[in-house]
């Protein structure tokens, strides 16, 4: 068994960056067990995603191309994996821990007697592979002891994309053997939830806003914030009792219950009733000039200071840093 | 003056022919009222027993017994005028007891009072002052009803109670012209005759009308439930509350029936007068409705029978409808009846309701707050954790641990029992009491958490607890009860009542309600060489470190509140809040006013003591939804406002939580609002530290 | 239908995790155990089929003899029968190794469709479900929010990133790993408990089953994360704490 298999996600025609990210794991691991890092691209035309891979610092390019793979699905992903990984014996294979990921990698290491070692965030000597145990209140250490390959995932954000150099890779196809009776899903176009109903529900990113806002007015100076974040808007109780905002946008015990990776709290000084609707927030942030605000209990990130320049400057810093 | 002339026909008059005739008419008027009172005498009897009734104490029986009935108090005391009005007429019916007796004793011949011997003759003449009364009282009640009018007897005019009324008069009237006319008058006869009359009328409409509660209520008050807002155990196995007429009890039958229609009960309602659907009068009204049409073995669902399936939910129960009604009738077990048919069968399906119950389901608070939240604020606050040696056990609930006012509370009652050098501890690990459970209906989980609680309890050797929330302390005093033997608790306001004389009322905190703004202020800052709190050998170190909130907010409360620095001296006027489990449920009114006049003056809102409007959080519904139109909380904290006192003193967290909301339209002009033990604290010496 | 949902029993989410001697998972005693929440949606998801379609809800758990509550729990809410793989080592089998122990319950029932919850909220590695279908040759998609039957099988709605969703059609029988969310969750009903107590529960051990237990990948050693979660509060100018925080959203909370 020798090299380092990573398996590429495309998006919008592109390498991910998620893919990138599995890459510079990839690297991590190869320079620990001294083996080459291939990179693979799976789709029914794969030329130009499979020139920007050979783009980087790794060894080869691998492109996997079938007609049957022009859209994605688990049985046409797994067989086609399968079968390369078969053919090429590879030590590890690593792939980002995405949706689509999640839906075929643990079949595919299955079906080669494996147990694929889920959302990675750190590689250690061994190699022993961290995760986050218990919604992240632990970590452990895994290890894999089989003698086939290991298959590693890998969490968004813990490896960085930007450390993987240019380089110039070798390419070569690979041809699996699929019949279309293999595929049994048939995957319909995507398409988003409705877009008049505001759902905070489901929203990932919000910007919640309370009196500290003072007046209806000055709205637009959240309303930036959020557009530039790509985020909702939501709003304590008080605000939307005065109409400044729709009901539905309400927060908290009467209104509704969110869940987003990231919410920021402007204005607000986190009375219970606003708690109980955010509190299963991922990553909190408040913004309020009273350092001793309840708010700043439950958050992540606090700034104790003006909303009436913090908010600018945060908007400002966040369009700099999605350029 | 003859004075007794009523007794006036002696058996002589009477023809053979008049005696047949009233034999007849008697008979006849017996046997319709016996037709209808029968049936309801059915009902009741044919309705399930009331599983684990007893009679005893008697004690309590005949107490109630004596002073709701024979005495009217409830009567009275609630609506004075019409209350006494209304005793005049029951003791006149009691006083007349033996001259109707005799009355028809005579006409056949076998009259046993004889005007001439003594106690006849001061027992006519006894009778005849409560005739007077009676007259008088049954037409101001008439005036009332159909001249006045007020709005709780309902819009429809009643002419059934219009002439009963004036069958009642025309009673005291027969009895009373008969002592002004001479012996051998023969208008004697007519007037004897038409007293029969109008009695042997007024039996057989007697169970027709709500003039059944005659013969019914001393029976509803002396067979009640007793207690207040006592809701019966379920019972067997396919017991799930009130579904359907065949959960209907004897008791809730016997109540049905019971009903005057004198609508105190919506009167006093919250959710009545905030324009909700929830009508109890009509409750109980359609409750009759429902036993006289399908009958108690109906499966027919009380449900939309009784009222709307969202009617039952907009309940508070403030227990003000149980506590006024002058017969007897217990709203509170059948509207919290309701709800378990519908929750316990899953039928009620609640967006809210449903996230509070899968919220107690999986952890331990209706909050939905991780319980590490509630370690931290431990550690924060630097609170003893209960070991079993401590005296009390200190029960934070679910806002004294989650919520930041609801901490403000706890932090300075902590504040109070080192001062007083009195141990105290929290538990490591606390579930709800289940209390939103046990009045929302859902029996499942109450009783998950009633067991699971009580077990704890007793392996942590609790014995005494405190708690600053009154719907904690009464579901563990009360309802736990049917689980096990709860440990004794008290609230905040009865242990700090106690201890008043040995709590600074003004000095070393600096708060003194006289003071000038500036001064004020200044005095909220830590005083370098403040005194320390006089320490006993077992006062444990105990200046609270960590955020204080209370003093930031009250700071800023009172600088934002109000006129700046060279204004005037102000004097502090505090109106306190009885929340409604604490005062129609436990009894408790005078000890926090105890304790709120130690700190400042006390005023009174216009609905006070067992009258107080609830705040709109109970019964589970400060976890629900929002309210449809007009909020109860936003009623009773304007009526707190209006009082024009300068703090509103509340002794619930729940209620304290309510008017905060209600309060933040009002902005800075608002009053402060404080808990009973942060009004005590205020007048504390000591360090607060906050943390860096 | 006939749907099996295997359902997993975890430990409540708040509980205080304390590292045990082994230094391999955390020490046990005390805890209280709770239903997994996307399990819990997929129960639902489940008894909504049965409402609308009609069929059979059985409800499928490995674990020790704690798990019983949570079986109760399941038929309290409506599910018809329960399997219950007695089995106390759940621990020492890797995710194939717990799958399948799975199959082989599932295979003798012959279900039309086998619901499984998204992850676990202890371990978290949402394979299970996918490794089922892998085991019993059935085709499977994951991240379910709604599920339609059709006449030749079944249409899902499956959640993809950033708002976006899917409808994808399969045949039956299949294997759905179930998202949070998708329905309203029921409460358990007193009713409901009542009435589970008649509902039979079969138990099988895991020994019975008679599959391979060796693991592949073994889990060495937990410990607690660096970082507690405490507020950090952002110092500077506002533009230094805009800057500093857009950082830190970026690379250690990683939510930008």
């Amino acid at each position: 068994m020798s090299g380092i298999f990573v398996v590429l996600q495309e998006r919008d025609a592109r390498v991910s960056r998620a893919s990138w990210e599995a890459i510079a794991a990839g690297q991590l691991l190869g320079s620990q067990l001294n083996q080459p890092v291939t990179a693979v691209v799976l789709g029914a035309a794969t030329e130009a995603l499979a020139a920007e891979a050979a783009a980087k610092a790794i060894a080869k390019v691998v492109r996997v191309d079938h007609p049957l793979l022009a859209q994605y699905t688990a049985d046409g992903f797994t067989a086609a994996l399968a079968q390369l990984i078969q053919a090429q014996s590879p030590t590890a294979v690593v792939l980002p821990h995405t949706y689509q990921v999640r839906d075929y990698a643990p079949a595919l290491a299955a079906r080669l007697g494996q147990v694929l070692i889920s959302d990675v965030v750190a590689i250690g000597d061994g190699p022993t592979f961290t995760r986050q145990l218990l919604q992240g209140r632990l970590t452990g250490a895994y290890r894999p002891t089989g003698s086939g390959p290991c298959f590693i995932s890998v969490q968004a954000g813990a490896f960085r994309a930007d450390t993987v150099q240019a380089g110039a890779a070798e390419i070569s196809t690979f041809t699996p053997t699929l019949d279309a009776a293999q595929i049994r899903t048939q995957p319909g176009e995507p398409f988003r939830g409705a877009a008049q109903t505001v759902d905070l529900g489901s929203a990932q990113l919000i910007v919640a806003v309370g009196r500290g806002i003072k007046d209806a007015d000055n709205l637009p100076l959240i309303q930036d914030l959020a557009t530039a974040l790509g985020a909702e808007i939501a709003a304590s109780r008080p605000i939307c009792d005065n109409g400044w905002l729709p009901m539905e946008r309400q927060v908290g015990s009467s209104g509704q219950t969110v869940s987003p990776k990231l919410y920021l709290a402007v204005g607000i000084s986190g009375a219970i009733q606003h708690l109980v609707g955010m509190k299963g927030s991922q990553c909190i942030v408040a913004i309020n000039k009273d350092p001793d605000a309840p708010i700043f209990e439950v958050a992540d990130y606090g700034i104790a200071g003006d909303l009436f320049e913090v908010v600018p400057a945060l908007t400002e810093a966040i369009k700099t840093a999605k350029q | 003056m003859n004075p007794l002339a009523l007794t006036l026909a002696s058996p002589q008059h009477f023809s053979i022919l008049e005696k047949l005739l009233l034999a007849l008419l008697t008979l006849t008027s017996a046997a319709l009222f016996w037709r209808r009172f029968g049936v309801v005498l059915d009902k009741i009897l044919k309705s399930k027993k009331d599983a684990g009734f007893s009679l005893r104490p008697l004690g309590r029986r005949v107490g109630d017994f004596v002073w709701e009935v024979m005495l009217q108090a409830k009567v009275i005391r609630q609506r004075p005028l019409a209350g006494l009005a209304h005793a005049f007429v029951f003791w006149g019916f009691c006083a007349f007891a033996l001259v109707t007796l005799n009355h028809f004793a005579a006409g056949f011949g076998l009259g046993f009072l004889s005007p001439d011997g003594l106690f006849g003759h001061c027992y006519f003449s006894f009778a005849a002052v409560f005739a007077l009364a009676c007259a008088i009282g049954i037409l101001g009640l008439f005036i009332r009803r159909f001249l006045v009018r007020p709005k709780w007897l309902g819009k429809k005019l009643s002419y059934e109670s219009g002439f009963i009324a004036f069958l009642i008069f025309l009673l005291m009237a027969t009895y009373l012209a008969a002592f002004f006319l001479p012996e051998t008058s023969p208008a004697l006869r007519t007037l004897w005759w038409i007293h029969t009359l109008a009695i042997l009328t007024f039996l057989p409409i007697i169970p027709h009308t709500k003039h059944l509660h005659l013969l019914l209520s001393p029976a509803t008050v002396f067979l009640s439930r007793g207690g207040f807002s006592r809701i019966p155990a379920l019972d067997g196995d396919e017991d799930f509350g009130l579904v359907a007429g065949t959960d209907l009890t004897r008791l809730v039958t016997l109540q049905a029936y019971s009903c005057v229609e004198c609508g105190r009960c919506t009167e006093h309602c919250p959710a009545a007068n905030t324009a909700k659907l929830l009508n109890p009068k009509e409750v109980i009204l359609n409750l009759r409705g429902y036993l006289n049409t399908l009958g108690p073995a109906s499966d027919r669902p009380l449900i939309e029978s009784l009222a709307a399936p969202q009617v039952p939910f907009q309940c508070t129960t403030c227990g003000a409808c149980e506590f006024q009604c002058p017969v007897g009738i217990e709203h509170l077990p059948i509207l919290v009846g309701l709800r378990r048919g519908a929750v316990n069968t899953g039928a009620w399906d609640d967006d809210y309701g449903s996230k509070l119950f899968l919220a107690l389901e999986r952890g331990s608070n209706p909050l939905g707050m991780p319980a590490t939240d509630r370690d931290k604020f431990i550690e924060k606050a630097a609170l003893p954790l209960f070991d079993g040696t401590q005296e009390y056990c200190l029960w934070l609930g679910c806002m004294g641990a989650y919520d930041p006012q609801g901490r403000q509370i706890v932090t300075d009652l902590a504040r109070i029992l080192n001062y007083l050098g009195i141990s105290y501890g929290v538990l490591r690990k606390e579930k709800c009491t289940g209390d939103a459970a046990r009045r929302l209906g859902n029996d499942l989980l109450f009783q998950q958490l009633a067991e699971s609680n009580l077990e704890a309890l007793a392996q942590s050797k609790v014995k005494k607890m405190l708690s600053i929330c009154p719907h904690c302390v009464r579901t563990i005093q009360e309802d736990w009860k049917e689980y096990g033997v709860p440990p004794a608790i008290e609230h905040h306001s009865e242990f700090i009542a106690r201890h008043l004389h040995r709590l600074p009322s003004e000095g070393a905190g600096g708060f003194n309600p006289l003071k000038s703004q500036d001064e004020k202020s200044r005095a909220l800052a830590p005083e370098a060489g403040s005194p320390q709190p006089p320490s006993t050998a077992t006062s444990p170190e105990g200046f609270v470190t960590g955020h204080d909130f209370s003093r930031a907010e009250t700071a800023a409360q009172l600088t934002g509140a109000l006129a700046p620095a060279t204004a005037p001296p102000v004097l502090e006027t505090i109106v306190y809040h009885d929340p409604c489990y604490l005062g129609r449920y436990r009894n408790i009114y005078e000890e926090p006013r105890a304790v709120v006049r130690a700190t400042g003056h006390l005023v009174e809102a216009p609905r006070s003591h067992e009258r107080s409007f609830c705040c709109g959080a109970g019964g589970g519904l400060t976890f629900l939804g929002e309210e449809t139109g007009e909020r109860v909380s936003h009623v009773r904290t304007a009526e707190l406002v209006a009082t024009g006192a300068t703090t509103i003193a509340t002794a619930c967290p729940f209620c304290n939580s309510m008017f905060r909301d209600a309060l933040a339209d009002k902005g800075d002009t608002a009053p402060q609002l404080l808990d009973i033990a942060q009004l005590t604290a205020r007048n504390l010496p000591g360090k607060i530290e906050k943390q860096a | 239908m006939k749907i099996i949902v295997a359902i997993k029993q975890v430990p409540e989410r708040d509980a205080q995790v304390r590292i045990d001697s082994s230094g391999k998972w955390i020490d046990e005693s005390g805890l209280q155990w709770a239903l997994n929440e996307s399990d819990a949606y997929a129960l639902e998801e489940a008894l909504q089929q049965k409402e609308k379609n009609g069929g059979e809800v059985i409800v499928l758990t490995a674990g020790p003899e704690r798990v019983g509550p949570t079986i109760r729990e399941a038929l309290a809410k409506g599910a018809d029968r329960a399997i219950h793989i007695d089995c106390d080592d759940l621990a020492s089998r890797d995710a194939l190794g717990v799958a399948r122990l799975l199959a082989a319950a599932i295979q003798p029932e012959s279900p039309d469709l086998i619901l499984t919850g998204l992850q676990s909220e202890d371990l978290g590695l949402g394979q299970t479900g996918v490794i089922v279908a892998e085991l019993l040759g059935l085709p499977h998609a994951t991240l379910i929010l709604q599920v339609e039957k059709t006449g030749t099988g079944i249409k899902v709605k499956r959640e993809l990133e950033e708002g976006w969703f899917q409808s994808v059609e399969l045949p039956t029988p299949a294997v759905l790993t179930i998202q949070s969310g998708g329905n309203k969750l029921r409460y358990a009903t007193l009713m409901g408990i009542k009435r589970a107590k008649t509902k039979d529960v079969r138990r099988v051990t895991a020994a019975e089953l008679a599959v391979d237990a060796a693991p592949v990948v073994v889990l060495d050693r937990i410990a607690l994360p660096q970082k507690q979660k405490t507020t950090q509060m952002l110092p500077g100018t506002p533009k230094e704490a805009a800057a500093t925080l857009v950082e830190k959203l970026k690379f250690e909370a990683r939510v930008l």
